[in-house]
């Protein structure tokens, strides 16, 4: 303890008490991250009606599955999927910057029937009708719950969370879930 | 000395990027002009940048020996410790703060941490401790523990529009897997190198990028919100990857995909 404190009396000594905190970049991150961080697991019911063969949802669950944004994309836009992200009762004037929507990026981590450059970090979705469906090991409440939320039924999920960020929407998730369960 | 350092590097790196097939980023042709590039770091070029910057803004090794308060001998092993706890500074700093300070002393108004000029400098400072194992102390004082403790909670935390975390990409289980045509580059283990080779030079951004720079491309990728340079809670980043380094070559510029 002493011998800290004198050492300290020494260091500022020999630099005459010189002060650079006020003079360098120290900006104040904690409040965009505060801000920013994610709100605890939540458990969601799928809406009626939500599981569909309606080709359409289909065609833009698969966009969203294959695709990280609208920038990115390409591609023919399924019908019912916009390329950039309008807020909700925002009016947008001629020029206005309108940013890129977001979507799941999901082939990053999963294969799936026609991925391209698929990523291994998540299982294999391939065949998911005929092996995870049509025998009962999983059913489409829990594919629901799993992208809407993945942390439900495995709190140390390396999985991205789309629901409870509010990336998508509701029916969002029942396209995608639409169709990983489908046949390919 | 410095020749040795990037043979060893290259060959860590190749083969880790070896993999054929294209499920991979990298293509033949990339890893040809990859192989090409040890050779001759397009960095170096930046780095020597840095070194006149240094001369102009800051007297060169010698001011800043001086203004760090060690020797010039003393200064490869003291600069491979960073980030530190500098008391004039009042709070844990990276070598690019250290910069802003000593500019400031010299009577010239302080580089932007995010500009080039300050990466080129800062890797440039940082490259005189090539060589050198790096180290740090995070027992040294309560602000360096409290530092490595921060950095270690935003590693940790999820956040963003995926609610992803650093560590959601980058735990320990997950190495080596891919993500997008990406391996996942091991950040975690003990001995691993990477905060060790940064400021680095990015083939696919064409530019001298530092650690703090590296992980706001993350950040943005990944959508969690940006945050800035020099912020506690990047320092704090770079204190908790430099842990890992501990005891790795430091050899600067690295190169990266
Ligand atoms: C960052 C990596 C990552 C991303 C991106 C990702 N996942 Fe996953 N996913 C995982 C991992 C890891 C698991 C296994 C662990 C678990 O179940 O939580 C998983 C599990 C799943 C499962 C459960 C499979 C089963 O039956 O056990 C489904 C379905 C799924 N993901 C769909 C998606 C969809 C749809 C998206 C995009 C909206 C997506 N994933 C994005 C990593 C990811
Ligand atoms: C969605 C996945 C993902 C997330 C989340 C993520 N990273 Fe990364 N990170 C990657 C990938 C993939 C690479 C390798 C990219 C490449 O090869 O260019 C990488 C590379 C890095 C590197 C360079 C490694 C090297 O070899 O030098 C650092 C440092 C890093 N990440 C830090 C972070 C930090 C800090 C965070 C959190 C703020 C983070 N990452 C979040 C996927 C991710």
């Amino acid at each position: 303890m002493k011998k800290t404190f004198m050492m300290s009396l020494l260091v500022s000594a020999s630099l005459f008490a010189a002060d650079y905190s006020g003079v360098i970049e120290k900006p104040n991150a904690s409040k965009m991250i505060e801000k920013d961080l994610l709100a605890p697991a939540k458990t969601f019911t799928m809406p009626a009606g939500c599981i569909t063969t309606d080709a359409d949802a289909i065609a833009r669950g698969s966009f969203i599955f294959h695709n990280l944004n609208g920038k990115k994309a390409k591609g023919k836009l399924p019908k019912g999927l916009a390329k950039k992200q309008m807020k909700a009762g925002k009016t947008y004037l001629p020029g206005d910057k309108i940013p890129a929507k977001q979507y799941g990026n999901c082939v990053a981590c999963h294969n799936i029937e026609g991925a391209r450059g698929a990523g291994n970090i998540g299982p294999d979705l391939t065949g998911y009708k005929a092996m995870f469906m049509a025998t009962g090991v999983r059913d489409n409440q829990f594919v629901f719950q799993k992208i809407a939320d993945p942390r439900i039924d495995n709190k140390d999920t390396h999985m991205t969370v789309n629901l409870t960020t509010k990336l998508f929407t509701p029916r969002e998730i029942c396209d995608i879930t639409s169709y990983i369960v489908s046949e390919k | 000395m410095k020749a040795g350092i990037k043979i060893v590097l290259s060959v860590a790196l190749l083969s880790s990027l070896s993999f054929g097939g294209e499920q991979f980023a990298m293509s033949d042709s990339d890893r040809a002009m990859y192989a090409e590039m040890l050779e001759n770091n397009p960095a170096d070029l930046m780095v020597a940048n840095g070194e006149e910057l240094l001369a102009e803004k800051c007297g060169g090794d010698a001011g800043l020996a001086a203004f760090l308060n060690v020797s010039e001998d003393e200064l490869p092993v003291y600069l491979a410790g960073f980030p530190r706890y500098l008391p004039e500074f009042k709070q844990v700093v990276a070598i690019d703060q250290v910069l802003q300070g000593l500019m400031y002393k010299n009577g010239h108004k302080p580089f932007k941490l995010k500009s080039s000029d300050m990466f080129d400098m800062s890797a440039y400072a940082k490259s005189l401790a090539n060589g050198e194992k790096s180290q740090i102390d995070i027992d040294a004082n309560p602000q360096m523990k409290e530092a490595y403790v921060l950095g270690e909670k935003t590693f940790n935390q999820k956040r963003g529009g995926r609610g992803l975390s650093c560590m959601s990409c980058h735990s320990p289980d997950i190495i080596g897997s891919v993500l997008r045509t990406q391996p996942l580059p091991d950040l975690s283990n003990k001995g691993v190198a990477v905060a060790a080779t940064w400021p680095a030079y990015r083939m696919t951004k064409s530019s001298l990028r530092t650690l703090q720079r590296r992980f706001q491309g993350c950040m943005k990728n990944a959508l969690l919100k940006v945050i800035p340079i020099g912020s506690p809670e990047m320092v704090a980043l770079e204190v908790y990857l430099t842990k890992r380094a501990e005891g790795t070559e430091i050899a600067i510029p690295g190169l990266k995909r």
